[in-house]
């Protein structure tokens, strides 16, 4: 099983990576340092098998849809407080939490001209309990003309 | 959802140049908020840019919003903040992580299963932004 990586591709407006879900699959509490991302049956990623790849508009390694079946990210346990404000363009209230990761992903199968030789189809189910927290936080911003 | 790092392969490739992005936007193909249904606007990325292999990537990696010093952050300090949102713009709340994973795959031609890790900077915005039609909007978004 080769590389495999998934993301929404960039919008012509150059926001990167980036897709509307629906406002109910969130759910904050702030003075908790709670929070929860949860996505089903998202259809409108790639798996781009490498990241260089995905970045690179000819897409030399090929492109497929990924099937998004489940992602599942929580925050708990708050760390640390922090606040920042540049005095023009972002201010915010953010907690420094732990965090915990559920996702079940998969790729078709593939062949030429989707992508260079023929690839097996490929399902990845993650262990929650593997989750590394390199670094996680949540809170509250302003930003842009919203400052 | 990267099987190998996203952060370490910018590092590795940063410094080239080329043209970003042909990538598909499909906005709503998630699901649709009410809002959605009457906006002709998309958000818009935030200004600031990291260099990327094929030309400026609008993100900060993650990490502190006071801009310090961050292991997750190779592109060190930024004292104008490091704002974690993708969309500029924007007043509300935001997630994000950067974490590592592993599970199983298994290959759907031959059944054979094997250990695999992950690497993920991934996000959530949900509040107002005012979009390219230069209105203001309530949605929810994740950076994935």
């Amino acid at each position: 099983m080769g590389p495999h990586s998934y993301d929404p591709g960039t919008a012509p407006s150059l926001l990167l990576w980036t897709i509307e879900i629906p406002e109910g699959s969130v759910h904050v509490d702030l003075h908790a340092g709670e929070a929860t991302l949860d996505l089903h049956n998202v259809c409108s990623l790639f798996d781009a098998f490498t990241v260089p790849n995905s970045l690179n508009p000819l897409h030399p390694l090929g492109l497929v849809s990924g099937f998004m079946k489940s992602l599942r990210i929580e925050w708990s346990g708050i760390k640390s407080m922090l606040s920042f404000n540049n005095h023009s363009t972002f201010r915010g209230d953010f907690v420094e939490t732990s965090a915990r990761i559920e996702l079940s992903i998969n790729s078709p199968a593939s062949k030429p001209p989707f992508t260079p030789a023929p690839e097996d189809g490929f399902e990845f189910e993650a262990d929650p309990a593997t989750t590394i927290t390199n670094f996680a936080q949540i809170g509250h911003e302003n930003n842009g003309s919203l400052f | 959802m990267r099987g190998i790092s996203r952060r370490t392969l910018l590092q590795r490739t940063m410094g080239a140049s080329a043209v970003l992005g042909s990538g598909l936007w499909a906005p709503g193909v998630a699901g649709a908020d009410d809002d959605l249904t009457k906006r002709c606007g998309v958000p818009l990325p935030l200004p600031h840019t990291t260099a990327g292999p094929f030309g400026p990537l609008h993100f900060y990696f993650p990490g502190p919003i006071d801009g310090s010093l961050a292991p997750t952050d190779a592109t060190g300090v930024h004292p104008e903040g490091r704002d974690p949102s993708t969309i500029t713009n924007f007043e509300g709340l935001v997630g994000n992580v950067d974490l590592e994973f592993s599970g199983t795959a298994r290959d759907t031609k031959t059944g054979a299963k094997a250990p695999y890790t992950f690497h993920t900077d991934s996000r959530f915005m949900i509040g107002d932004f005012i979009a390219s039609d230069q209105k203001r909007h309530k949605g929810a978004f994740a950076f994935l």
